[in-house]
């Protein structure tokens, strides 16, 4: 059940969800600006980790991306590789924008990071 | 007879109320709002996280701007506050941060792209930001 929280005069599109992902409830938020996605997903009821992912101005074909942890837990590869994902599909959906991405969870597992990129891409994205 | 009864089911009615209120304690809630003033336009985004608040502040634009985290340090009544994404000139922001942790006893990350050197502007959107986090209750000390 994604739900769009904000009035159509605001210039910040948002959405809400709330599912399970492996037994544990998650909130995912996302948050439209004009230059970034902002997607937060919580279980544990703040922010966690915080990454920003940004693709690359470069003169190759191909798009290059930036991720780096700016808060939180910067030795969960998981982490970074949940965020990566995200950007390469926004990229690939023809939008320059970048990410701020927030993950507060109660585990790190692969399944729950699946399942969180699956959650964001086909319900919200 | 009867009175064992309606204690029991004074008690059931009491425990579904308190899990019905945490659960509304732990859901996420959104604040939207737009102040229109003279040439300028401040756009407000509250995201009320159970442990938690995320807030957006616009001026005129929906950029992003930059991203701070600020939180007391307890037991002193000290705020610490540091600049996450951007905010190394230009530091806009950075001291709402800190006022509204200080002020309000909360945990913060705030996003803001009000443009450096306003200090009005920075002032003003400190003060309606606060308004409204009061109203909504979403304070934890007094003023």
């Amino acid at each position: 059940m994604a739900m769009e929280t904000s009035d159509p005069l605001f210039p910040v599109r948002q959405t809400t969800l709330c599912l399970d992902i492996q037994g544990n409830k998650t909130d995912i938020i996302v948050s439209s600006y004009e230059d970034h996605f902002l997607v937060i997903v919580t279980q544990i009821g703040s922010m966690g980790t915080i990454l920003h992912a940004r693709k690359e101005e470069g003169v190759s074909i191909d798009p290059t991306f930036n991720v780096a942890v700016v808060f939180g837990k910067r030795d969960e590869p998981m982490l970074a590789a949940c965020a990566r994902k995200l950007i390469e599909h926004i990229s690939n959906s023809g939008s320059s924008k970048a990410l701020v991405l927030s993950l507060g969870l109660r585990d790190h597992s692969m399944g729950t990071l699946k399942g969180i990129v699956s959650a964001v891409i086909e319900k919200l994205f | 007879m009867n009175s064992n009864g309606g204690v029991e089911i004074a008690n059931q009615s009491m425990n579904e109320l308190s899990i019905k209120e945490q659960e509304a304690d732990e859901s996420v809630q959104v604040t939207c709002f737009s102040e229109f003033s003279d040439d300028v336009t401040l756009h407000f985004q509250i995201i009320r996280l159970h442990k938690q608040i995320y807030a957006w502040i616009g001026c005129n634009s929906a950029k992003f701007g930059h991203l701070y985290a600020a939180a007391p340090t307890r037991p002193s009544n000290n705020v610490s506050v540091t600049s996450l994404i951007g905010g190394d000139s230009d530091n806009t922001g950075l001291g709402i941060a800190r006022r509204l942790v200080l002020k309000t006893g909360l945990n913060i990350v705030l996003a803001c792209n009000i443009p450096k050197n306003s200090p009005m502007l920075e002032a003003k959107a400190e003060k309606k930001l606060m308004e409204k986090l009061i109203s909504l209750g979403y304070t934890m000390q007094k003023i």
